[in-house]
């Protein structure tokens, strides 16, 4: 693989990564701001446009028209949060010119393409009010999936009254109250002042997709700013909690807990061991030994410091299940971890680093955490950081974890 | 003796190898150089349709239990003397299972240790260890399984409109049966069931990504044991032609109501490709996000960019089905069932239809370059009586009168069912 990163411009940046092994091409535009509740919904909608028409394909049919005669190739866009930041992308992933049957160019079609949808966004009325009504049905439907949905809320009750409660999309209200012209403007604003982030990963290198960005952004009086991820959520006076009943069959949990230490590579660590994986703390205990769950998980989110285990469980074993998840985590807090578990926490680790490569997508996932975290490093340069934590830092950074919040989804008929 | 085979792609070049196992399994092996990892699976044609049975040494048909089939799954899980995670762990590799309606699957994804990781999955699905104790203790984390996908409206949806659909197939029936159903396994059915459908000849490995193909043979001669096959005979009650009842609603909390409209069609008893790849087609022509029809659900606001449409199949099932979030699913179905009607009535557009015969063969030219979904296709293709690479070259020969006789033949009003899930 060969790895380039330039600078285009002001808070631009292009990274590409050329591998043979590879039968497809895919560009990902980041285009990261902070997040607001009063410019969530306006963004969200104005990056969804972009994905759909621009000013010379002007119909979805001719876009789709356009696109499926590109051998099926996908544009897309999405707004997404990660600490107190959102970030809208546009993407698009095709065929490469070897695979093309009719000898056509389609990498220069689709940079054409992609780079219209970008620099050229048609907001016109109906298209507008069709991208709102996506992202209006997008955060409706958010309550289909109710394991999503206790996370989300679980999450939005951790971090109350910081920017990170908000959801990608924002609330219905704020995606109601959004206009054409607000859309308009907000995309004009984030042209002119989002960090940048572009990544092209494609079987061979191909230096025009640098200087046509270069090219195009150089038109645009940009005064942006690089922005921190990092944003720690401060730990509740005493822990909140809320419950909330549905017509559901099944009840669910979603734990907070913030933890107060910098070793964010034994944290990682510590996620892992107490439920990271099917020989977790929570996996063998909560589920195998106790049999109360099908799923007890625990994800880390450490730009927030934050931890969060989710579980469904029967309402009459909500108790018992948190109460074994607090005596798991101080299982952990006590030192009880064995060499096995520590093992296996690495080698799973270890195990998912190694994939890196293996799909167009991991490349620029890894690079783009890289960018959120500041921290420029290979996988294997990381695996060597996390073999190299103590069983004694897991117990540290373990004992600054501290129980914050509580959501609880009940259902009515097991009353 | 193994009997092998090399399949190549006469599209794109590329290429697996099939072998023909002496001990009776069906192995596929795709080298793929420059990956990192390796995903096998290791699989029975044995679902949750597959409830009655017999072999040929038998009298009778054997009945079993709603769910068994994903029962056993979760319970090959567990050693006599550890856990199968427990074994993948110390390898650091990832291991999974999953039961569909017409097989089960183990698999594993690693980067290192692919050799120990092959041996530990063909050990451990040929070591069954049922116990009264073990099978109680998964009761209850099956059950929390169970309420979990029926809070699934995605889930709700589509078995509602199967119950719709067919009178008699087990397809009808939720993969992992019910609280009930699941109430009545014991040990002993669980080896009545193992001992039937966990034969080799019943078998598939299918592995891909970064290996060799010669030492994923030489480890199938060390850890495969032989099997007689014993004339494995599955049946399904006869099924009907023609549907239900046409219509099913459900109210359930969810902030957007879901549909899917299925059109049933006549299952497929060879070249199965042909008839999925035809159907996709025909499918992908009639929900176009540049038709007409497409364009007006949607400037209406009936459908979003959710609406699309799959191909549902299987042995003894074919459906055609439409989905999507919609507040107004009755208008989508009478719409679709209109589109279909001047489809007859027009005929297909060639230059539309050679759109989209282009675009199905970009999406599955992409899916040779990635491990874990190529090794799927393998295992899938094979079970299906098919070959891996069939996809690319079937599509570049379909003809629109293909998709037409398609059209005309199976998507019949009367074979129509909505089923709705809608916000309470």
């Amino acid at each position: 693989m060969d790895y380039k990163r330039t600078e285009l411009g002001e808070n631009i940046g292009f990274t590409s990564f050329a591998d043979k092994k590879f039968n497809t091409c895919f560009l990902c535009i980041y285009m990261i701001t902070e997040m607001n509740k009063e410019t969530v919904s306006d963004y969200a909608v104005a990056n969804s446009i972009t994905s759909t028409v621009n000013s010379r394909i002007r119909t979805i049919a001719a876009m789709n028209e356009q696109l499926s005669e590109l051998y099926g190739a996908h544009l897309d866009s999405y707004a997404n949060r990660r600490g107190d930041i959102q970030f809208l992308t546009l993407s698009g992933s095709w065929l490469s010119n070897r695979f093309a049957i009719e000898g056509e160019d389609i990498t220069e079609k689709m940079l054409e393409i992609i780079t219209d949808c970008l620099f050229e966004p048609l907001f016109d009325e109906d298209i507008f009010k069709l991208s709102k009504k996506n992202i209006l049905d997008c955060i409706d439907a958010e309550f289909n999936d109710k394991r999503e949905y206790t996370i989300r809320k679980a999450r939005s009750i951790a971090f109350k009254g910081e920017p990170a409660e908000n959801s990608s999309c924002g609330t219905r209200e704020s995606a109601e109250a959004v206009t054409v012209d607000s859309a308009r403007e907000a995309y004009k604003r984030l042209m002119e002042t989002a960090q940048i982030e572009i990544m092209y990963v494609s079987p061979d290198d191909d230096p025009r997709v640098s200087e046509l960005f270069r090219e195009r952004f150089a038109r645009i009086a940009r005064h942006s700013k690089a922005y921190g991820f990092y944003a720690p959520s401060p730990l509740k006076p005493s822990p909140e909690l809320l419950a909330e009943e549905f017509d559901v069959r099944q009840a669910k949990i979603a734990i907070n807990f913030k933890y107060d230490s910098s070793d964010t590579d034994a944290m990682h660590l510590m996620c892992i061991i107490f439920g990271g994986t099917p020989v977790s703390k929570l996996f063998m205990n909560v589920r195998e030994k106790l049999s109360l769950c099908y799923y007890c998980a625990c994800r880390m989110n450490e730009y927030k410091n934050s931890v969060m285990v989710d579980c469904g469980v029967e309402k009459s074993n909500i108790e018992k299940a948190e109460a074994e998840i607090m005596r798991q985590l101080d299982e952990i807090k006590n030192g009880n971890i064995t060499d096995e578990e520590l093992q296996s926490a690495l080698l799973a680790l270890e195990n998912s680093y190694s994939s890196f490569g293996d799909t167009p997508g991991s490349y620029v996932s890894w690079y783009f955490d890289c960018i959120c975290k500041n921290r420029y490093i290979t996988p294997i340069e990381h695996m060597k950081d996390l073999f190299a934590v103590t069983k004694e830092r897991i117990v540290e950074a373990a004992k600054t974890v501290k129980l914050d919040s509580v959501y609880r989804m009940l259902n009515k008929e097991a009353e | 003796m193994s009997t092998r085979e090399i399949i190549t792609c006469r599209r794109t070049g590329d290429t697996c190898v099939y072998v023909k196992h002496k001990s009776g399994l069906d192995i596929l092996i795709r080298e793929m150089p420059g990956f990192s990892s390796v995903y096998a699976l290791f699989g029975t044609k044995y679902g949750s349709i597959n409830t009655t049975f017999k072999l040929a040494a038998d009298k009778e048909y054997t009945e079993v239990p709603n769910g068994i089939a994903h029962f056993l799954e979760h319970k090959l899980f567990e050693n006599e003397d550890c856990g199968v995670f427990e074994l993948f762990a110390r390898t650091g590799a990832q291991c999974n299972a999953y039961t569909s309606f017409d097989k089960t699957c183990y698999l594993f994804s690693c980067t290192k240790n692919y050799t120990e990781n092959l041996r530990i999955l063909l050990d451990f699905v040929q070591k069954p260890y049922f116990t009264k104790e073990n099978v109680d203790k998964e009761q209850g984390i099956i059950g929390q399984e169970i309420r979990m996908t029926n809070d699934n409206p995605e889930w709700r949806v589509l078995f509602n409109m199967l119950r719709c659909m067919y009178h008699n197939h087990p397809v009808q029936i939720d993969i992992a049966g019910t609280e009930e159903s699941i109430a009545q396994i014991d040990a002993d059915l669980l080896y009545k069931c193992y001992d039937t459908f966990y034969n080799l000849n019943n078998m598939t490995l299918s592995i891909a990504g970064n290996i060799s193909a010669e030492e994923v043979l030489a480890i199938c001669d060390e850890m495969l044991r032989p099997c007689a096959d014993k004339g494995l005979e599955t049946v399904f009650p006869d099924e009907p032609a023609d549907i239900v009842q046409a219509e099913i609603h459900e109210k359930q909390p969810v902030g957007a109501s879901i549909f899917q409209m299925g059109y049933k069609c006549a299952p497929c008893k060879e070249n199965f490709f042909k008839k999925e790849m035809t159907a996709t087609l025909a499918m992908s022509y009639i929900s176009d996000a540049s038709s007409d029809m497409y364009l007006r659900l949607l400037s209406e606001g009936i459908i979003n960019n959710t609406f699309g449409g799959e191909i549902f199949a299987g042995d003894g099932f074919f459906s055609a089905i439409f989905s999507g979030e919609s507040e107004s699913p009755e208008k989508v179905r009478d719409a679709v069932a209109a589109e279909v009607r001047r489809i007859l009535a027009e005929g297909i557009d060639e230059r539309v239809f050679s759109r989209i015969k282009k675009a199905l063969y970009g999406s599955y030219v992409r899916q040779l370059n990635n491990v874990t979904a190529f090794a799927s296709i393998m295992i899938n293709a094979h079970m299906a009586g098919c070959k891996p690479f069939d996809p690319v070259d079937i599509v570049s020969e379909l003809t629109s009168a293909d998709a037409l006789e398609f059209i005309r033949n199976e998507l019949t009003e009367d074979k129509i069912v909505l089923s709705v899930i809608e916000k309470m």
